[in-house]
């Protein structure tokens, strides 16, 4: 801790932090534009700047770190001449006309930062420069025009999404931000994360959706959680008028720290599927509007012979991306009382089945994904990382500039290749043979953390090079990082678990404890699950393959998930298909009954990301009139067919061992 | 058939420059600096094909295009966009501006038909201001690729230019 | 023009006039003609010269001899014995007292010319840069041999004691500088030269390397052994190709000689130097801009503190060093502390670097002792103004240096005169310009420089310099309102206090200096619509009152 003095008062702050934070700390508070809490200092706006004893020139206290001793003040006349006019400066550099700005009244740091200092004109002639405005983005726009050259975009491109795209281009005054090679931002290597416009203080990068939508005074943010993927990132709503304006990372988020992507950020945005309005049945083979009631009627009525018939009776699927409020209920209802054979997800266990089982044998042994925060080394298998699961792939991204290796194995070229130190392809159906084969080498190098006798190590290193089509030389080489890294960590995607093989698993697992993946408290292991709530529907035993045989009825409980081809394919044969579902799809075309249901952001629920998380998601909207919360629906069904359900999803997770811890 | 050989020939320059100076940071701007010499400009396709050879799994060096651009367009001496096969740099700088470029420069300006930055539809000439070249002592100074002038007058100005087709 | 062989200049402040300095000047005139010396010797007024207690006072030049208090018959006596036989009058002399270091520089000339002292280009165009075996003969790597044998604290206090200063401007002491990297605890450390020289109007670095790169080799290998680094960068600016492929080529050849590379000299030492070249950016002359460079990254200067000496390149300690500076070295070692000390005054010690240029009749690289005034180096070495004309202003240290007027010709050039005049000794550029030159224009000119130059990083340079420049444009187009000059002012100000690096810091100097000294000049381009030097073309019409 270092002792220091702000405007006469005694602050104690822990070392290294800086003299803007310590003021934060203290209840004083320094303007400032450049700065963000979740970037590196960058010193840029000279806002900030504070006089302290002994230092000849007044110096920006964001990147002055509080030392023993020091004596600062922020408030001196010459200070707040200063930050006047460099405020002044700022609106004389660009077109900073507010009426004609989106973020204006509330949302733009440029305009409050002049309110704060009393400006009241601008003593300078604006400079008249024009910018083009680059419009070729589909989410967001970038205007030169109202930039102030904080770099705060530049900053979290690079150190937070991790991928470089945007950049500052030529100097002095003609700097002007870029991306790429200076290429339409549309056509640019963006992956449209969001992340720049959300850290922008004023107009220059807006939003498409929200713009002239409304600002910070009229909207209501709500915390809640993405649905998007499995990895669960927190978002705060920002809604007005019971119309979802804007999406933006929670800084606070223990995932994401902040971070979307593409999906959480504008898929909800720009949903454009056809709302389901209200409950339809199957009447002389069309699809018709009918009353609550008579559809549940009719699905009664179908159902309630069937209950207990566990072969030929009802087939259930549930999305992974519903609540495991619902899907709890949803197990309840078709595997306690139906006592249906087939109770299952959409995703079949793909990625948790095999996981699953042998934490029922060894229990949890999966770590979380802040290892990858101090990581030295992160091996990718069979996971196209920044694509499947984009935000953790920001954390592995934004990590290696700061050194972390990254070693990709996958039967599919190309992936992660740009990024990866080492990427190499192996045949598919190899990767047993592959993690053997790592291990082996590991072993007769004598590189391993921790003792394993492998007599026939020669043989598996044959058999590996063999079997994955990758040369000796190149397996060796992913060995040898893997083993020399200090902290390493093993993401393992689909392309492992799907393979539904425990025996690969706990093949992994042996690997990861040879190279110190795995160690006492550290466990830097992880599968990368699949959609939301994954790990729930894991955890009910909701993982089993669905294969239809003979069933009389299909009850298939979509939610606002998107529907695959494949599973429409499937349920072609069903002989009558109930679907609840919140939106119009291939699969409630071929329904015998529909039952409308709510979306995410119109039902409060609880979602369990890959690494064990369990968040709620909020009720923000109130959906159409004849829309139904979705557990409300089973529990409607299970009333009608005087089934008793507990709806207790919290007891009822606890039944199986998780492969990881819960909190 | 020509724009091909004009690939090939851009990435050899690039391959080339990055096994010369090596995939580390330190040696970004001597390889922006190399791929200028050879090929006159900074074209985006070399700025690509730079970040892919700097992409060395025992070098661990990750640079973004931006990064490149960034620093191309930030140096003076790096050109990022097409130039004349001559360029002609003016230094503008006070001392050389007191001791005659203030004249010197317009008569540059009228004599070559071409402003600060431009280049000539023929592709003859580019014509840059620059900073001080450090040759003040003969100033003012114009160089002319290679070629330092010093102590020029208006009147040379057409014999000079003569010199480069 | 008209050489006179001697210059006589009596004070001819309010101070000396009421010391009755009038009839003094008075005494002069008639006694050189009485001795049929109007021809030979030039009598001139000064004022304000910092010797309160000697006025009225009177300079003999190029002797440098200063008399004083001087009464009307002592102007007999001076004409008589000094300008007419040749004797300096001893008992006449003013007493050599450091008030305020200001004129400190009599002692050591006094009733010799001030001589030019070569240290750091002593042997540029004298040996063949591309063989390291001349250097080597001209006690070439002899100061590395010595250092070597010796304690590296003491090398240390030796250049302490010698009171070296850092020649890139800011005149930081070099001793302590390095003894601040050599006090890091850090298994890595660098020492990295700073050749980004490209402060308009200053080419020294330049000459040093290309005539003498192996000094800087050797400096930099004895820095290493201080600071306790293996090894070096030397930071070329990128237009200087010779100079770069001189350094490289000394390299090699100091490698093959066991002088760099492993277990130099048989000490143990393991020193290695790369060549950087930069690409054309004058930022990067700032210190923290140029190891961003280095690094491969916008030379945009970090913020400070941490300073490089405990975070400098790629974060490690960082001792940088100026190629002047550097140059300085070998000597001093060699020769020791007090050798040094007798060249220049004893708060600036030993020689220093300039480049002449502007209007006057020798144009090009001067090495003289610490303390000569401006008058001396214009008159001397710069074999006065062209075509005989009048001294208006001089620049000092490039862009960013401060605007003389002709009252200040008689201020020592050293740190500390400088210092309390208010002016910056800078880089050693001297920009003299006579009465031809617009201060407008010349401002123009200086302004469109910083903001080219400006990396953008931070408010108050990326926009003071666009905005001056443009205000400034307007004046000299006779587009100026008097409004403009107080935003100029305000503009300098702020840019002088809010930036973040030394570029911002000083960008506005000139205006300030020329609204302080030329502001009649700046006023009459704006309420008269007329350029007093005829320079400025002002295209817009009139406005009437």
């Amino acid at each position: 801790m270092v002792q220091l003095t702000i405007n006469g008062k005694q602050i104690e702050v822990p070392e290294g932090t800086t003299v803007l934070r310590a003021a934060a700390q203290a209840g004083i508070t320094i303007p400032t534009l450049c700065d963000h809490k979740e970037l590196t200092p960058y010193g840029g706006c000279r806002l900030c700047i504070v006089e302290v004893q002994g230092f000849r020139v007044p110096i920006a206290s964001c990147t002055l770190p509080a030392t023993q001793g020091m004596v600062v003040s922020t408030e001196t006349e010459a200070l707040k001449k200063s930050r006047k006019f460099v405020l002044s400066m700022l609106f004389s550099e660009r077109n900073h006309f507010c009426p004609f700005c989106q973020v204006s009244g509330g949302d733009c740091e440029l305009q409050n930062a002049a309110y704060h200092e009393e400006m009241t004109h601008w003593p300078m002639q604006p400079g008249w420069n024009n910018y083009p405005v680059d419009s070729t983005h589909p989410y967001f726009v970038l205007d030169n025009n109202r930039c102030i050259l904080c770099r705060r975009c530049v900053r979290a491109c690079g150190e937070l999404a991790g991928n470089f795209t945007l950049s500052v281009a030529e100097r002095g005054a003609a700097s002007i931000i870029i991306a790429d090679t200076n290429v339409p931002l549309g056509e640019s290597t963006c992956i449209k994360c969001g992340t720049c416009v959300q850290v922008c203080p004023t107009g220059a990068l807006i939003d498409r959706t929200s713009a002239y939508q409304g600002n910070e005074a009229q909207i209501t943010p709500v915390k809640s959680v993405c649905v998007g993927c499995s990895v669960g990132c927190s978002v705060n709503l920002l809604v007005r008028d019971n119309r979802l304006v804007r999406i933006e990372g929670d800084w606070t988020g223990p995932v994401n720290h902040g971070l979307l992507c593409e999906h959480g950020r504008y898929d909800p945005m720009t949903e454009s599927r056809q709302r389901i309005t209200s409950p339809l049945v199957r009447k002389n083979g069309q699809l018709e509007p009918v009353s609550w009631d008579e559809a549940l009627g009719a699905v009664a009525d179908k159902l309630k012979p069937l209950a207990g018939d566990a072969h030929t009776g009802v087939a259930a699927i549930a999305s992974t991306r519903l609540p495991v409020e619902t899907l709890s209920m949803f197990k309840e209802l078709f595997a306690g009382e139906f006592k249906a054979h087939i109770v299952t997800s959409t995703e079949e266990g793909m990625t948790t089945a095999a996981v699953f089982a042998v934490a029922e044998r060894m229990g949890a042994f999966e770590g979380k994904l802040d290892v990858l925060r101090t990581a030295d080394l992160t091996l990718c298998l069979g996971a196209d990382i920044v694509n499947s699961h984009m935000v953790a792939g920001f954390l592995i991204k934004r990590a290696l500039p700061k050194g972390m290796r990254l070693v990709s194995i996958n039967p599919q070229a190309g992936v992660l290749e740009d990024l990866a130190d080492l990427a190499l392809v192996n045949q598919p159906g190899s990767d047993l043979s592959l993690v053997e084969g790592l291990k082996a080498i590991i072993v007769k190098e004598g590189l391993g953390r921790t003792p394993l006798a492998l007599p026939n190590a020669a043989r598996l290193i044959e058999e590996a090079v063999r079997a994955t089509g990758i040369p000796l030389e190149k397996l060796t080489q992913a060995a040898r990082m893997l083993a020399g890294a200090i902290s390493p960590v093993i993401l393992f995607g689909k392309g492992i678990t799907a393979q539904r093989s425990e025996h690969l698993i706990e093949s992994l697992h042996s690997l990861a404890i040879l190279v110190g993946a795995v160690e006492r408290e550290r466990a830097g292991l992880i599968s990368m699950k699949g959609e939301a709530n994954s790990t729930a529907a894991a955890l009910l035993g909701l993982d089993a393959p669905f294969v239809l045989n003979g069933q009389q009825a299909v009850f298939a409980a979509i939610g606002d998930d998107y529907v695959s081809g494949r599973l429409v394919k499937r349920l072609v044969k069903a002989p009558y298909l109930v679907v609840q579902a919140a939106y119009q799809s291939k699969l409630t075309e071929q329904a015998d009954v529909v039952l409308p249901v709510s979306t995410w952001a119109e039902q409060e629920g609880h979602y369990i990301n890959l690494d064990g998380r369990v968040q709620k998601a909020e009720k923000v909207l109130t959906g159409p009139e004849a829309v139904r919360d979705s557990t409300a629906v089973l529990g409607e069904i299970a009333m009608r067919m005087n089934m008793p359900v507990r709806a207790d999803w919290q007891q009822a997770i606890r039944e199986r061992k998780p492969s990881m811890a819960l909190n | 058939m020509t724009q091909i050989a004009e690939k090939r020939g851009l990435s050899d320059i690039v391959q080339t420059a990055v096994e010369k100076h090596g995939a580390t940071p330190d040696a970004f701007i001597p390889i922006l600096l190399e791929i200028n010499r050879e090929n006159g400009y900074i074209p985006a396709e070399a700025i690509r094909l730079a970040r892919k050879f700097l992409h060395q799994p025992e070098e661990h060096v990750l640079v973004s295009e931006g990064q490149l651009y960034g620093l191309a367009s930030f140096y003076h001496m790096l050109n990022t966009g097409v130039v004349g096969r001559h360029v002609v740099q003016f230094c503008e700088s006070a001392p050389c501006h007191v001791q005659g470029a203030r004249d010197l420069w317009k008569s540059v300006q009228s004599t070559l038909n071409l402003k600060a930055g431009e280049t000539d539809p023929q592709g003859r000439f580019t014509l840059k201001t620059v900073s001080c070249l450090g040759l003040c002592g003969v100033g003012p100074v114009m160089v002319v690729d290679e070629d330092v002038y010093g102590n020029v007058t208006p009147d040379q100005l057409p014999e000079i230019f003569a010199k480069y087709e | 023009m008209k050489f006179h062989r001697s210059m006589v200049l009596v004070s001819m402040d309010a101070d000396s006039l009421r010391k009755d300095a009038g009839a003094v000047y008075e005494r002069f005139q008639q006694e050189l003609s009485a001795f049929g010396l109007n021809d030979e010797i030039a009598l001139s007024q000064i004022v304000e010269v910092g010797r309160h207690d000697i006025l009225p006072m009177v300079i003999v030049y190029p002797e440098a001899c200063a008399y004083g208090p001087v009464s009307s018959d002592d102007a007999r006596r001076i004409v008589e014995e000094h300008l007419y036989k040749g004797r300096v009058v001893e008992d006449l002399l003013a007493p050599v007292k450091e008030l305020s270091g200001r004129i400190g520089w009599l002692k050591s000339r006094k009733g010799a010319a001030p001589m030019e002292k070569r240290i750091v280009t002593r042997r540029a165009g004298r040996i063949d840069p591309e063989n390291i075996e001349e250097y080597i003969s001209e006690e070439g790597y002899q100061a590395l041999a010595k250092a070597l044998g010796t304690p590296a604290p003491q090398v240390m206090e030796e250049l302490e004691k010698s009171g070296l200063q850092g020649r890139g401007g800011a005149g930081f002491p070099t001793g302590r500088k390095w003894r601040f990297v050599a006090g890091t605890k850090s298994p890595k450390k660098y020492v990295v030269c700073n050749a980004d020289e490209s402060e308009p109007g200053t080419f020294k670095d330049r000459v040093i390397i290309e005539g003498d790169p192996h000094s800087i080799i050797e400096a930099m290998a004895i820095a290493g052994y201080c600071v306790g680094a293996d090894e070096g960068y030397i930071y070329v600016r990128g237009e200087y190709q010779l100079a770069q492929r001189r350094l490289e080529r000394a390299i090699e050849q100091a490698r093959a000689f066991g002088l760099l590379g492993k277990n130099i000299m048989d000490s143990g030492f393991n020193f290695n130097i790369h060549v950087h070249s930069g690409a054309g950016a004058y930022v990067c002359g700032e210190e923290t801009a140029l190891l961003e460079s280095i690094e491969g990254k916008r030379g945009e200067p970090r913020a400070r503190p941490p300073y490089p000496t405990t975070h400098g390149l790629w974060g490690k300690p960082t001792l940088v060093n100026n190629v002047e500076t550097l140059a300085n070295v070998p000597p001093i070692i060699l020769n020791g502390a007090g050798w040094y000390r007798t060249f220049g005054t004893s708060s600036s010690t030993g020689t220093k670097a300039y480049t002449l240029l502007g209007n006057i009749n020798f144009r090009g690289l001067i090495e003289v002792p610490m303390g000569i005034t401006l008058r001396e180096v214009i008159g001397i070495y710069g074999q006065g103004m062209k075509g005989g004309a009048t001294f208006k202003l001089a620049q000092t240290g490039g862009s960013s240096g401060s605007i003389i007027p002709a009252s200040l010709q008689d201020t020592p050039m050293d740190f500390e005169s400088f210092r309390k005049a208010g002016v910056s000794l800078g880089s050693g550029a001297l920009l003299v310009c006579d009465e031809s030159t617009c201060v407008v224009d010349l401002a123009v000119a200086l302004m469109k420089f910083f903001k080219f130059e400006s990396c953008g990083k931070c408010t108050p340079c990326r926009v003071g310099t666009e905005r001056a420049l443009r205000i400034l444009t307007g004046i000299s187009q006779g587009k100026g309102k008097q409004a403009d000059l107080d935003t100029l002012i305000a503009l300098a100000a702020e840019m002088e206090f809010a930036s973040n690096c030394g570029l911002g810091q000083t960008a506005a100097v000139p205006i300030r200096d020329t609204l302080k000294h030329f502001r009649a000049e700046v006023e009459a381009h704006i309420l008269l619509g007329v350029c007093p030097s005829g320079v400025c073309e002002m295209s817009a019409e009139l406005q009437t009152a």
